[in-house]
């Protein structure tokens, strides 16, 4: 079937030489073509600079939210970020796509420091694979009943 | 270098006045992912769904692809529908499974649109498209509000 509408949406993290980290962030689809850049300081994870683009906008409105972007500065990423993104850039006088380049942007910043960890396990058997992700949920117990894996059924539960 | 890429796609069709069939695909780094599901247009609610879990880090991760049947029935035009799938599917299952369903939810009106506004441009290519799309939120109220473009 010929499609009706495409969504293509990336968001990439690259460390910079001070430290920090770069995180870029792009949705295109037939309606919409908005970019953000984030910058993420470390230890804090602290959101120290935010640039948004917006190139191409459904509505007029919109292009009023390309000042909001600026709010997100401060802004670290761990708990309670998503509440914190809502409440700044969210609402009806908000924009729900920075929000989400906000959330997702964060999210992509935990996945960079997720895959070294995950990386070692990479060509493990099932029994050392459940075993490491027994070890994480030790580490982290607020990973449990965060997914599958980490549900009540799950082996990685057992004896925990 | 780029150490954390993530690429989402999402492709929607509407097969007749009543079902939109949306595509999702989900790669980063870590796991690559795909759905397919259905939604009743007047509706607004996944009626089918499918899924492939191509790549995960344990072997509990495929337990997740069950799961995606809960889905079914979730209504995209309630309020917190997100919050809803990311409990039901990504809590009980995957969380990086739900995150390309919410994806594709959030396609679901956006498509609508997309569609109606095609149409319009091909009998009036100068059309302000803009204009359209504010006048399409007006005509359809079932759509979710409540942002700067479709406060209400």
């Amino acid at each position: 079937m010929i499609l009706d509408f495409m969504r293509n949406k990336i968001v990439e993290v690259e460390p910079l030489p001070d430290g920090s980290l770069n995180v870029f962030w792009k949705l295109r689809d037939s309606l919409m073509d908005i970019e953000v850049i984030l910058k993420v300081k470390p230890p804090d994870l602290e959101i120290v600079e935010a640039e948004a683009d917006l190139r191409r906008m459904p509505h007029q409105e919109c292009s009023a939210a390309l000042e909001l972007i600026k709010k997100s500065t401060g802004i670290r990423v761990g708990a309670g970020l998503r509440k914190i993104a809502d409440g700044l850039l969210g609402g009806p006088q908000g924009c729900k796509v920075l929000t989400q380049a906000v959330l997702e942007s964060a999210n992509a910043v935990i996945l960079h420091f997720t895959r070294p960890n995950l990386k070692p396990n990479d060509y493990a058997g099932p029994d050392q694979k459940i075993e490491g992700s027994r070890a994480m949920v030790k580490a982290n117990p607020r990973m449990a009943g965060s997914c599958v894996v980490f549900g009540e059924n799950s082996p990685v539960m057992k004896g925990f | 270098m780029i150490t954390l890429s993530r690429t989402q796609i999402v492709g929607a069709e509407l097969i007749d006045s009543d079902t939109i069939r949306i595509n999702g695909i989900q790669e980063d780094h870590i796991y690559g992912m795909e759905i397919h599901l259905d939604v009743n247009v007047p509706k607004g609610e996944i009626v089918s769904i499918e899924g492939w879990m191509k790549r995960y880090t344990n072997p509990v991760c495929t337990e997740a692809v069950d799961v995606l049947q809960n889905a079914v029935g979730i209504n995209l035009r309630e309020e917190k529908w997100e919050y809803r799938l990311m409990k039901n599917i990504g809590r009980k299952g995957c969380e990086h499974f739900a995150e390309i369903l919410i994806e594709c939810g959030r396609s679901f009106d956006q498509a609508r649109m997309a569609k109606d506004l095609e149409g319009a441009l091909k009998a009036d290519p100068a059309l302000d498209q803009q204009q359209f799309c504010s006048q399409w939120v007006k005509d359809h109220p079932e759509i979710e509000a409540g942002c700067l473009a479709r406060s209400r």
